[in-house]
């Protein structure tokens, strides 16, 4: 058939549009001066040491919480996952706001309890911070690699002797290693394109500089830096697309019964990560609420906020549905659909600099909601596709085959049959887009109309000035946010994610 | 009361006589500074660029002048000061106008702009009433504010300090500063102009090899409460601030003599538009109202003539800050090529 689908068309100028930035910044850094000097080495060793130890602190939290929840009978097993899964609802950067304000002398911990606490920042405090918010993507892949494992191997080791550490050293984690580093990769492209975490902590990351040079209008610097940056961004990204599923026979899973002793012990182990990671966040939130009150805040911003996500949910589900329709229909579609998931690659604050620079040769778009709008699409247009592509794939072609052969026309077609049942799919991907665009806040810093404040923005106004007890009641809604995300991802398409055993992932 | 009031000026005016004619006409002056009462309602749209909020209380001046003036829309955008004078520029460059106003809090910052020529001209009479040596013809000084050392009074005391900056250099004190603040940029183009370039670059690296970087100088300021670090470098009210929040605070503030550690520098504002809006706009500015209440409460020092200092702060005449044209301190460009050079950046 030498007939293109009907999607492709569309497909395509959306995925030319997704490459615009990258265009944008080639154009930019062209007149950059500077290519590379000492300065923009350190940068670059400050990103790759945060990169490594993020990884290597999400696997060491992220692994036995892994065994945790997939081998050992838990009581109310559910509730242990979703809590120990829930910072990765949470933007680290409420994080890291939190822990910077808690610690150190005359931080809020020595306030309230009188403890001393050493100061939290620079490289070790953003690494623990980003480890505390990335090491549920080590858990949740390691788990589903931990389930899809037949026990017999490990049943055979016991019954000749092996020790169970031993056996889980041995036998089990070699067989999920692919699991593991898909689940740090993600870590360390979650810590690469992060710019609230390393500016809060004072680190001079690639995106911390970004910002840097951005205010002092260098933007041919901050594109020549968000290129660099995006040369590792790409360098992550080819490992993850290498890493292969496991190719193991399924069988029963392994589950353990330890004493009640031993499962309390491995659960109050778990609490220190729980501890820093949710409960202390909310503490300081709430403490400030009671010390200080709701001062400054106004609801406009939490309006702001959901009227800027709402419109970017709305743009990038009508933008996902060619796309994913397109991934569907070949190889080049698929194509396709590959180059407009390089916008989840580029971090905000790179989308930043580049339409900040298009906003000014284009003044119709400087400064307008519709640009901001545009930052989001083209960032989150991948969740959105996503979720619309595997309804969709689970869709019949028959009933569409059937439908023609009644006499519909494709339009009809599509719209009486195909549009209905993906539906939930766009309803899933909207949501998913709206909380994340919710939270974003390099790009609504940079792009934002004048005027226009935010929940994020406004709480990092807030940390800029120095006024911590006004984060409050911003800090609290987002995680509220977070929360009414983590529900969504429970009850909506990643709901196999959070199953039990491996028989219930049908 | 209205009549003591009376009796009071009736003694000034009797005084007049006998003072130095400098006083006098200082004294004088005090007329100058006007009431909200006196001025005309703001009415239409009007965007401000504000350079950072200064925590709330630009703010609240800046809620003040609206409730006062219901029928006006004022639309704000904030940034760092250094970030929004690059946006204007960039903007005119573009050919995309979107401020009426510009209120940095950094006359550096402003110098940028009125040599690019896109600042329009005050009137002369608003101009007036600005302290004499603060009166410019394309923009307005609204605040003032002085370089300080702060320092940790547990760790130091004031006769350890060295009284000039460049001696800090080789010193063995660890410093707290911020680098990417705007302030501490006008301070280092000061230094630059004061000292030149190589003496500059010398002092930040040897500077920095014991100095703890804060993202700002209120930061800065509570890293020398907390003993993060001996002393510190920044603008005066940020110690003020600090210490009526806490009495017992272990900080003081040190000057250094006639150099650039004790540069006076001033937050000012100035009119991109046409129009007698923005003008009105910066005449409440500096009414008597705004500018009391920014030195009582931000511990920002008047900037319109027959206002005193705030409370905690040495007279200015009894310190010695060099002789800085604060329109020099625009030359940002080579300030910040120099600290990306060195490294500090």
């Amino acid at each position: 058939m030498s007939r293109w689908p009907r999607s492709y068309l569309p497909a395509l100028l959306i995925a030319l549009l997704a490459l615009a930035p990258i265009g944008v910044l080639f154009a930019l850094a062209s007149d950059s001066l500077a290519l590379f000097d000492s300065h923009n080495l350190r940068v670059l060793t400050n990103t790759l040491l945060l990169l490594v130890l993020t990884m290597l602190g999400a696997t060491l939290i992220g692994v036995p919480l892994a065994l945790l929840t997939a081998y050992v009978q838990l009581p109310w097993p559910r509730l242990w996952l979703i809590l120990l899964a829930a910072p990765l609802a949470l933007p680290s950067y409420i994080g890291a706001f939190t822990l910077y304000a808690a610690f150190g002398p005359g931080g809020e911990i020595e306030n309230l309890l009188g403890l001393p606490t050493p100061t939290m920042d620079g490289l070790w405090g953003a690494a623990l911070v980003m480890s505390l918010y990335t090491y549920p993507f080590v858990m949740m892949t390691t788990r589903a690699s931990l389930l899809s494992l037949d026990a017999s191997l490990v049943n055979a080791a016991r019954t000749l002797g092996m020790s169970l550490i031993a056996c889980l050293w041995w036998v089990v984690l070699p067989r999920v290693f692919t699991g593991i580093a898909a689940g740090a990769l993600l870590a360390a492209l979650y810590a690469l394109s992060d710019f609230g975490t390393p500016a809060i902590m004072q680190l001079d990351t690639f995106t911390r500089v970004i910002f840097v040079e951005y205010n002092a209008f260098g933007l041919g610097q901050a594109a020549m830096l968000s290129l660099q940056l995006m040369v590792i961004v790409g360098l992550v990204l080819f490992m993850e697309s290498r890493v292969k599923g496991s190719t193991e026979r399924p069988g029963r899973q392994l589950t353990l019964w330890p004493a009640r002793w031993q499962t309390s012990l491995m659960l109050l182990s778990a609490m220190p990560v729980v501890l820093l990671a949710i409960v202390l966040p909310l503490t300081i939130f709430f403490a400030w609420l009671i010390r200080e009150g709701t001062g400054g805040f106004e609801w406009q911003f939490a309006w702001n906020s959901a009227h800027a996500s709402l419109l970017a949910a709305l743009v990038a589900v009508i933008l996902a549905v060619p796309v994913a329709l397109a991934a569907i229909a070949g190889p080049f579609g698929r194509l396709l659909e590959r180059i407009t998931y390089l916008g989840f690659g580029v971090p905000g604050i790179v989308m930043g600099t580049a339409l900040v620079y298009l906003g000014l040769q284009l003044p119709f778009l400087y400064q307008t909601l519709a640009l901001l709008v545009l930052a989001y699409v083209m960032r989150f247009l991948p969740l959105a596709v996503g979720t619309v592509r595997s309804t969709a794939e689970r869709l019949d072609p028959s009933m569409v085959k059937a439908a023609r052969l009644l006499g519909a026309s494709p339009a009809e077609a599509f719209r009486r049959i195909t549009l209905p049942l993906t539906m939930r799919g766009m309803v899933a991907g909207a949501a998913l887009v709206f909380l994340e665009a919710m939270r974003e806040l390099p790009a609504t810093l940079m792009l934002g109309p004048t005027g226009f404040e935010t929940l994020a923005t406004y709480l990092w106004r807030v940390y800029e000035a120095g006024y911590f007890g006004r984060a409050a009641v911003p800090g609290l809604l987002l995680i509220l946010i977070s929360a009414v995300g983590l529900a969504l991802m429970l009850s909506g398409e990643r709901r196999a994610e959070f199953a039990l055993t491996e028989d219930h992932r049908r | 009361m209205q009549r003591r009031t009376f009796i009071q000026s009736l003694a000034a005016v009797g005084a007049l006589g006998f003072l130095p004619s400098g006083v006098s006409r200082a004294l004088a002056q005090e007329a100058q500074a006007l009431s909200v009462e006196q001025l005309p309602a703001l009415e239409g749209n009007l965007t401000l660029y504000l350079g950072r909020g200064e925590g709330g209380l630009y703010e609240n001046v800046l809620d003040a002048i609206r409730k006062r003036n219901p029928k006006l829309n004022l639309q704000i955008r904030r940034g760092a000061t250094a970030a929004l004078t690059n946006t204007i520029v960039a903007e005119a460059k573009a050919g995309v106008r979107r401020a009426d106003l510009f209120w940095a809090v950094d006359s550096g910052a402003i110098g940028l702009i009125t040599d690019e020529g896109l600042a329009r001209e005050l009137p002369t009479d608003l101009t007036a009433q600005l302290k004499t040596g603060f009166q410019y013809p394309r923009w307005t000084p609204v605040t003032g504010r002085i370089r300080t050392l702060p320092f940790n009074t547990e760790k130091l005391s004031k006769e350890q300090i060295p009284d000039s900056i460049m001696a800090l250099a080789d010193s063995k004190l660890s410093i707290g500063w911020a680098p990417a603040y705007a302030a501490f940029q006008s301070f280092v183009t000061a230094m630059r102009l004061l000292e030149g370039e190589k003496a500059t670059a010398d002092w930040l690296r040897g500077v920095s090899r014991h100095a703890k970087t804060y993202a700002g100088e209120l930061g800065v300021v509570m890293g020398v409460e907390r003993g993060e670090v001996d002393l510190g470098l920044a603008n005066h009210y940020y110690t003020l601030r600090l210490k009526s929040g806490k009495p017992d605070a272990r900080l003081d503030l040190a000057f250094t003599r006639n150099d650039a550690g004790c540069l006076v520098n001033a937050s000012g504002v100035l009119a991109l538009s046409e129009g007698d809006l923005p003008i009105n706009f910066i005449r409440y500015l500096l009414t008597k109202e705004v500018q009391s209440y920014l030195s009582s409460e931000a511990y920002e020092i008047p900037m319109v003539s027959g206002l005193s200092p705030p409370e905690g702060l040495p007279l200015l005449s009894s310190l010695s800050p060099p002789k800085v044209d604060l329109r020099q301190l625009a030359d940002l460009r080579p300030t910040l090529s120099l600290m990306r050079k060195v490294g500090v950046l």
